[in-house]
């Protein structure tokens, strides 16, 4: 929503805006309801995909490099990072403060992003952070915890949004064009849909 | 007897040193079972251990990266710093002991070797060596294996290999798989001590360290004979002319690696040798237990035999000092015949001449043409003609009685008459001492026994009263019944019997100290109660004391059953 108002004051162009609101039919849950709203990764057959199911819709064109996209923040809190999931536009600096009282080492093999941030502690000041410079997935890990997991979307786009629980999402702002609407489901499902966007128009979409 | 001992013997030596070997037999097995389970417990735990150890490194979120999110090139930088503590070549320690690895390596999905980028720290393997450790598929299960390295001196030596599957964290799913080698650990001291050799069969080929090549090419033509697909197995062995127990095991019964066996063999030279000396010590004890049991059975047959032998001895001595007794006893019943026949023959050959000198005396006294002088000695020497018949009478009697040919006509006679009749007598002779007579008798005292001999023995007891008395003195005659008996007793006054004299009193002529004075032939007593006995009864001294000597004589009552009856 900020990215939007964001992109409403930077670009003047964007007056006459269209809106994609649908909804993408998300997994069934994967166990009991949780107490705690919180993403987690799982692995499933070699899927990574966050619990509860959401899934990431954005807009796939060739639209301008956002010169500094906001900082974001993935905390590792009782031995999960929080959120398990973002999304990212490319150039994004993401923090990750530890807020356990023990060590973490956040480290990342993936071809997106490799980094090694060391064993830091949560006083580690100035929080340990890493530019995601190139768009991908980037699975996150602790060299410490093995089983914590977390994923990072880097995004080309800056016209992207998460689903809630249900699957609803909302892209309001939208420059009218041609463009691939995709939603990302998980590491290895990711939904796409041509659409042509019409000024001041809402599309609907349903995923699938 | 001695031979049934002996084999008896034997054959419980022989028993012994069957079970004695069986148990050897079972011993060895079970020291050689025991020692090479602790030996090889040792191993499983080393294996186990570094087993675990790679399990525990294959968990590392840095390989499951590298792995998973295809970043291959850090695979080997990132495993170094994780398996550094295991191929580090510092610790000599842990080197020798089998703990440090030489090498490892990752393997791909195909199974094959993901060259590492930079051999630092990776270790050395070369074609030979990775042509080797190529599976087939990608383990599922930690394998162990064994593969051999060609030094640069062109030996080649054994190691051990251990394979660890790589689980992907995502599909669950064995991606890779770490694999480990090791050198084999050497044996302990403690097993080259008891002589147990280990070794390690693998790809038809027996590795056996410390073996010279002739004996190492024998035992594999042996074992290769004797592998015959059971996973373990022990059997004797008999290898350049030596004994020897073989093990062997299948160490790796689930891998993909080639099977390999531990072999292990146990020279039983020095078991033989213990068994030998076993059995001849069996031997010598046996011998030695027959030894000693003939020497202990003979002694003990001398200890029980010296009482019998002396029983023996003893009881020939006591028959010879019977049969002397014996002959002595025959001898002196003769000596007593022949004296009582010479007794008899002398009385009767006496009694002619007394007989014919009192009749030639009484004829003398019938003249008259004698002084006066000469008739008081004629008479004199007649009396003394009586008593020599009296004394030759006695004698004739006491060598019958002694012959034992004096025979008893038991009779019922009647005793105060027997007493009355001496008491004539008494009253008709003169009384020169004045003797006073008391008598308590009943009118008829019927006895057992003949009239003759009774009389004899009353008037034996009553002329010795009167003679041993004193002027003016007394006889006291009287009777008590007692059961079936009769006890005559007859007391008179007068010097006592000296208590000394007393026991001597029955012998035949002895005569006391008071009979100095008194006419007498000693042989009255004796033959008075010699009489008695033969009429069941007996003679005895009741008292002599303060002037007072009684003697009593026992007959028996006369009744039926003594009538007519006749001893000898």
């Amino acid at each position: 929503m900020l990215a939007c108002l964001f992109y409403l004051a930077v670009f003047p162009h964007a007056f006459g805006q269209a809106t994609i609101d649908g909804t993408v039919a998300l997994p069934k849950k994967r166990s009991a309801p949780v107490v705690t709203q919180r993403y987690e990764i799982v692995s499933k057959g070699g899927i990574l995909s966050p619990n509860p199911p959401i899934a990431v819709v954005y807009l796939e064109g060739a639209f301008p490099t956002p010169t500094s996209p906001p900082t974001k923040q993935i905390a590792q809190k009782d031995l999960n990072f929080t959120p398990a999931l973002l999304a990212v536009p490319v150039g994004t600096k993401v923090e990750f403060p530890n807020e356990d009282d023990t060590y973490h080492n956040i480290f990342s093999y993936s071809p997106a992003k490799r980094f090694d941030l060391g064993r830091y502690r949560p006083d580690e000041r100035p929080i340990p952070s890493v530019v995601f410079d190139t768009p991908g997935l980037v699975t996150i890990r602790c060299d410490i915890h093995e089983h914590m997991r977390g994923l990072i979307l880097v995004l080309s786009t800056p016209y992207f949004t998460t689903t809630d629980t249900n699957g609803h999402f909302r892209l309001n702002g939208l420059p009218p064009g041609r463009y691939s609407l995709k939603a990302w489901l998980n590491s290895k499902t990711t939904h796409e849909r041509q659409i042509d966007l019409k000024s001041g128009e809402v599309l609907h979409v349903e995923f699938p | 007897m001695m031979l049934v001992i002996v084999a008896l013997t034997a054959i419980a030596v022989y028993l012994v040193q069957r079970i004695a070997m069986a148990d050897v037999d079972v011993v060895l097995q079970q020291d050689f079972r025991s020692e090479l389970s602790s030996l090889d417990r040792a191993e499983e735990l080393r294996r186990e251990s570094l087993t675990e150890r790679c399990r525990s490194l294959v968990l590392n979120p840095r390989l499951h990266a590298a792995l998973e999110d295809n970043a291959l090139d850090l695979l080997y930088p990132s495993a170094r710093d994780e398996l550094r503590d295991l191929v580090q070549k510092d610790d000599q320690d842990a080197n020798e002991s089998g703990l440090r690895a030489t090498f490892y390596r990752f393997l791909n999905l195909a199974a094959s070797i993901i060259p590492p980028s930079d051999f630092t720290n990776v270790g050395e393997l070369g074609q030979f060596e990775s042509s080797q450790l190529v599976l087939r598929t990608l383990p599922t299960s930690p394998q162990n294996g064994y593969f051999l390295r060609s030094s640069s001196q062109g030996n080649t030596t054994l190691e051990e290999v251990i394979a660890v599957p790589v689980f992907s964290t995502e599909t669950g799913e064995a991606i890779s798989a770490l694999i480990v080698g090791f050198k084999l650990s050497e044996p302990t001291t403690k097993g080259e001590n008891s002589g147990i050799r280990r070794g390690i069969w693998v790809n038809d080929r027996l590795y056996l360290p410390g073996s010279d090549s002739a004996t190492a090419e024998d035992l594999n033509r042996k074992i290769s004979g004797a592998l015959n697909g059971k996973a373990s197995r022990s059997l004797p062995l008999e290898v350049g002319g030596q004994s020897y127990l073989l093990f062997y095991r299948l160490l790796n019964p689930v891998s993909s690696f080639p099977p390999a066996y531990q072999v292990c063999i146990y020279p039983l030279r020095n078991a033989l040798a213990r068994q030998r000396t076993l059995q001849w010590r069996i031997i010598g004890a046996g011998c030695s237990l027959l030894a000693f049991g003939f020497i202990a059975s003979h002694f003990a047959a001398r200890t029980l035999a010296r009482p019998v032998e002396q029983l023996a001895l003893e009881s020939q001595t006591n028959l010879a000092e019977r049969q002397r007794v014996e002959a002595n006893l025959a001898n002196t019943n003769q000596e007593l015949k022949r004296s009582a026949r010479f007794s008899a023959n002398a009385s009767h050959q006496l009694k002619n001449p007394v007989t014919v000198l009192r009749a030639g005396i009484e004829s003398l006294l019938t003249r008259e043409d004698f002084e006066s002088p000469v008739y008081e000695e004629l008479s004199s020497l007649l009396h003394q003609t009586y008593r020599l018949t009296g004394v030759i009478d006695d004698l004739l009697l006491l060598s019958r009685m002694d012959a034992g040919h004096l025979q008893i006509d038991f009779g019922s006679v009647n005793l105060s008459e027997v007493v009355n009749e001496w008491l004539d007598d008494f009253s008709a002779l003169p009384n020169p001492m004045g003797l006073r007579m008391e008598k308590q008798l009943p009118p008829s005292l019927r006895i057992a026994g003949e009239k003759r001999y009774t009389r004899l023995i009353v008037q034996n007891l009553l002329e010795n009263a009167r003679k041993y008395n004193r002027p003016g003195g007394r006889i006291r005659i009287r009777v008590e019944e007692v059961n079936d008996n009769l006890l005559l007793i007859v007391g008179n006054t007068g010097a006592i019997i000296a208590v000394a004299e007393q026991q001597h009193l029955f012998e035949r002529f002895y005569r006391g100290g008071a009979s100095e004075k008194v006419t007498g032939h000693g042989l009255g007593l004796n033959l008075a109660r010699d009489l008695a006995l033969l009429h069941r009864g007996e003679l005895f001294l009741i008292r002599s004391e303060n002037d007072w000597t009684e003697f009593a004589v026992r007959f028996q009552l006369a009744g039926p059953g003594n009538n007519g009856t006749q001893i000898t």
